[in-house]
């Protein structure tokens, strides 16, 4: 079939007409001296993105038979994909078309008309040299699998489970340890915000274990994965056996492996020995749920109590969330407990995110309870050295001390992270896609991120995050409906491959494996996002990515650059 | 029509975008439905977001499009829900669409209209600091790129004067002053609530001088004094149009003392607001008066480090409510209580009030004609007691972002994703 190329100017009423001469370049498009041999059908419209404008279009690819298509009008933002719409109802693949931007970047920047006219008539002709090299490419499609892996037994996880399972899509949710519930289950109560009854979260133990479409591997870890959204093969197995292994196959991963409590024995200014009256907030919630109340090692109830806030802050450098709300929560049960009992909070900055924490604050404030507000303070034993905020020097004797202890990325997090092929923050929580406006996602498609593995969290946070992957899963990997992976992706010619595995470390996607039998790299076109990193570090030039192949942007740059 | 695959989602943010979104990719139809005549919310209001400094427009302005270009999503602008009849999976809702008198295919806004409209209004959108016509845009930048008429104020509208000048400038006659209110009718299984939230008045806080002296300025004002598409464009002058603020004040935790709840995203953004400062008036002293930080997420404490190292000086007040703003020899003086509960004061030429947020203005009326419960702030209710919960106190109707309590960009975004997640599974059996 001989070429028959199109170039469409839109006028984009007075933006781009008032502005270039519309006239000129079309004129001078239709004398290009490169372009004698070809046939070109050259015109203007008023406003191309309007119904009228896009049928005009349509109409022409049809009657012309065109074979290439150039749009020179406004952004690709704006109106890209209302073109490559316009293309997929014609015959022409929607790849054998460029837009070329002449209003942003010639009417509307350059005052003088000549000038933006000349700008305009090359970077149309670039579009045109690009656009002769371009490549019809397909669509492809793929099936998947609904089924979810779930790594992580902790209340994330489980609501994740619980809102994911149904008739359609089954959950298998692993777990470390020998049971469900994670470091929720040891707590005494929840805050009065959270309703206060722990049953909640015992009930949703008993409905995971008791859902027919969730299977639970406790005691079980993951050994390894490969694959991408819709179709991972995975391998788990048990934490001591390794060579104790399941295969199972799923669509997408939970990620929920929770947090650890920095160890307050590690921190320059606790001196401590083993058996000092020193507790973390999970050992009191745990003394609290196996005895109902809060005694010394000798089984007598303390005297005085000091709650220390942000233990370990200043070492992992940031804010752990949940850590006032729980220890006012601990001060108001110790004050329960007995009204003699004294208690002093000392606190740095009193963080309280939630709508509902301040009136609990000032409830348990009622409560008799000392509040010091503190620059720093270091510990002895039960002997606290503190300089307050009016930098008073103090000196405070208690018998048992709670530390609100700082939030640390669970053990295992970053081999975990490797295997997954999601990125670390740099606090060594797993990283989001977008803090802002991906937060539960991460760098690999299909892999998301929850609860403390994501950053200090508290119950309703952790829930929620769960339910959000849970929709991020629910409306990504619908059952029976194919996935279309990207289209612009990288490929590696076999011949100029000489397997120097370059590309695999620069993949961001771990889009490339080694095929060790023929000695070179390969990409999984499921997984590859078409971003290039590979085809710029490959030495002997073998990797091109589709849509963006050398020749197609040389050719565009060589006439931009004139 | 089978209502199971419709969702109503009230309310344009971050939040109702993303759910907008997702829905329709799972082949949802969505009605999104927003009050005032562009889409996106508060964000678009901030030039950058904080900790990445983030160009919000370059965050957003691709979602935007994304939502309008989208054949499952149909977006009302300038509308409000009237009323909400039936139960999870039917009800029936009438949407009052308020007339623009501007064609939304038609229009491609090219800006036209503007100059010729003799009317000058006060621009809320730009926290009333600078003007707009009656016939506009809130800002550069606005999508849809598509002016509205205020008709109480049109000449031709509201019969002062035959004008006409917008209609006779406009190239393709997308202006149609005929056009009427109209009323939507849509049969939806789920709804999701995103209205999102307003700002506490601080002229109503005593001692704070706002309104009273020019240099006080809310948290608000200052970000579109900021933003490059704002009524400065961006350069940091002050009410007057000529003076650049030498020394300014962040004041922390502005009407927390009346609304009774921490805001949560206002330490960081006088953090912010202190580091673009530093960046634009180099030379300025910065002050952030505070009681308290709150920096809940991993990132922030870091960005907060950084700005208190190098260009803001951070400043303890023991007692909140004894801050007191006066004007002296052209200064403002800010007097406070310090780290000894003694009386101390800073001289200042700018205050910002980071103040706090409060439910929007009108989500008493909506949650009202939905039947649903508030919370003794104002904010929509989730369930109470169910921990964890994105659902309302009625069933079907969801609520994400800060309609539900104050929170920053990407808790929005999680609720609104668990709403989805709520929606999906509520419609898919």
């Amino acid at each position: 079939m001989s070429e028959k190329i199109g170039i469409y100017v839109c006028e984009c009423g007075p933006n781009i007409a008032s502005k270039v001469d519309i006239e000129k370049i079309m004129q001078e498009l239709a004398e290009l001296e490169d372009f004698k041999d070809k046939e070109l059908v050259i015109k203007n419209h008023k406003l191309l993105c309007s119904v009228e404008g896009k049928k005009f279009l349509e109409d022409e690819i049809n009657e012309n038979n065109l074979t290439h298509l150039v749009c020179a009008a406004c952004s690709p933002r704006d109106h890209d994909t209302t073109f490559i719409n316009v293309c997929k109802k014609t015959k022409l693949n929607p790849y054998m078309y460029q837009i070329v931007n002449i209003r942003e970047h010639c009417a509307w920047i350059i005052p003088d008309i000549e000038e933006a006219t000349s700008k305009a008539i090359r970077m149309i002709h670039a579009g045109m040299d690009r656009v002769l090299y371009q490549q019809p490419l397909e669509e492809k499609k793929l099936d998947s699998n609904p089924d979810v892996l779930i790594i992580g037994g902790g209340i994330a996880g489980m609501e994740a489970a619980l809102t994911l399972a149904g008739k359609d899509r089954s959950v298998y949710l692993i777990e470390k340890s020998e049971e469900l519930g994670g470091k929720s289950a040891k707590l005494k109560e929840l805050l009065p915000r959270q309703g206060i009854n722990l049953n909640v979260l015992h009930q949703k133990i008993s409905d995971v274990q008791s859902n027919r479409y969730i299977k639970v591997f406790t005691h079980t870890e993951l050994n390894s994965i490969v694959g991408f959204l819709g179709n991972f093969e995975i391998i788990i197995r048990d934490v001591i056996e390794h060579d104790n292994t399941t295969e199972l196959l799923a669509g997408a991963v939970v990620v929920a492996t929770g947090f650890d409590l920095i160890d307050v024995s590690s921190l320059d200014s606790y001196n401590i020995k083993k058996d000092d009256e020193v507790y973390n907030a999970l050992e009191i919630e745990e003394m609290l749920s196996k005895n109902g109340k809060i005694t010394l090692r000798n089984g007598k109830e303390p005297q005085k109590v000091a709650l220390i806030h942000c233990v370990g802050r200043p070492e992992v450098g940031y804010c752990s969330k949940a850590c006032c709300d729980y220890l006012l929560k601990i001060a108001n049960l110790i004050k329960n407990q007995s009204s003699k009992i004294e208690v002093t909070e000392l606190y740095k900055h009193m963080c309280l995110p939630n709508k509902l924490d301040e009136e609990f604050y000032e409830q348990v404030q009622g409560k008799g309870i000392d509040f010091i507000k503190i620059k720093n303070a270091e510990v002895q034993g039960t002997t606290i050295n503190l300089t307050d905020i009016a930098d008073a020097k103090k000196k405070l004797d208690v018998d048992m001390i709670i530390v609100g202890t700082a939030m640390i990325p669970a053990d295992g997090t970053a081999e975990l992270g490797v295997e997954l092929k999601i990125d670390q923050h740099e606090t060594g929580f797993y990283q989001e896609a977008h803090l802002k406006i991906n937060p539960v996602s991460t760098n690999t498609d299909g892999v998301f991120v929850i609860g403390g593995a994501h950053g200090p969290a508290g119950i309703t946070e952790s829930m929620l995050q769960a339910q959000a992957a849970s929709g991020k899963i629910l409306t990504q990997l619908i059952p029976g409906q194919k996935i279309i992976p990207e289209v612009k992706v990288s490929e590696i010619l076999e011949a100029y491959c000489t397997g120097c595995q370059t590309c695999l470390e620069v993949c961001g996607f771990g889009a490339i494996y080694f095929d060790e039998d023929k000695g070179i790299s390969v990409v999984n076109e499921a997984i590859c996002r078409g971003c290039g990193n590979c085809v710029g570090s490959c030495p002997s030039g073998s990797i091109r990515t589709r849509h963006f192949t050398n020749p197609q942007l040389f050719q565009e740059i060589k006439e931009a650059l004139r | 029509m089978d209502q199971s695959d419709n969702v109503l989602i009230i309310g344009s943010g971050v939040a109702g975008m993303e759910a907008s979104l997702m829905l329709s990719k799972a082949g949802k139809k969505v009605t999104l439905v927003e009050k005032l005549s562009l889409i996106g919310g508060k964000t678009i209001k901030n030039e950058e977001t904080y900790p990445n400094m983030d160009c919000s427009t370059c965050l957003v302005a691709p979602i935007q499009q994304e939502i309008l270009q989208d054949g499952n999503i149909n977006v009302l602008t300038s509308s409000l829900v009237e009323e909400v009849k039936g139960d999870a999976g039917d009800f029936t809702v009438t949407i009052n669409k308020k007339a623009g008198y501007v064609d939304l295919v038609a229009c491609l806004g090219c800006g036209m209209c503007y100059p010729v409209c003799p009317v000058e209004l006060i621009n809320e959108w730009e926290e009333n600091l600078t003007n707009k016509k009656a016939i506009y845009v809130p800002c550069a930048g606005a999508l849809p790129n598509v002016p509205v008429i205020n008709a109480e104020k049109c000449l031709q509208l509201n019969g002062t004067e035959t004008c006409n000048k917008c209609v006779e400038a406009c190239m393709f006659g997308a202006i149609n002053m005929i056009e009427k209110d109209e009323k939507v009718e849509v049969n939806v299984g789920a709804i999701l609530v995103a209205t999102g939230y307003d700002m506490l008045d601080v002229s109503t806080i005593n001692n704070l001088g706002y309104g009273k002296y020019p240099g006080v300025y809310t948290a608000m004002e200052f970000e579109r004094l900021f933003a490059a598409n704002g009524p400065t464009e961006g350069e940091l002058v002050m009410r007057d149009g000529e003076k650049v603020p030498s020394s300014v004040a962040i004041v922390h935790c502005v009407g927390r003392a009346q609304t009774h709840y921490c805001s949560n995203v206002c330490c960081m953004a006088s953090s912010k607001h202190a580091h673009f400062l530093h960046h634009k008036l180099p030379e300025a002293k910065i002050y952030n008066i505070y009681s308290d930080i709150c920096l809940p997420d991993k990132t922030y404490q870091k960005f907060h480090e950084d700005v208190k190292a190098h260009s803001s000086k951070f400043i303890y007040q023991a007692d909140r409510d004894k801050m007191k703003i006066s004007e002296e020899k052209g200064n403002l003086k800010v007097e406070y209580l310090d780290n000894n509960n003694k009386d101390a004061f800073i001289q200042v030429d700018m205050v910002i009030l980071a103040n706090a947020l409060v439910p929007a203005i009108g989500s008493d009326d909506l949650g009202k004609a939905m039947g649903l419960n508030h919370d003794k702030f104002g904010f929509i209710e989730a369930q109470p007691f169910r921990i964890g919960s994105v659902a309302t106190s009625k069933s079907g109707i969801f609520v994400a972002g800060c309609a539900e309590g104050p929170k920053d960009i990407q808790n929005s975004v999680i609720q609104s994703e668990a709403a989805v997640a709520q929606i999906m599974s509520l419609l898919n059996t």
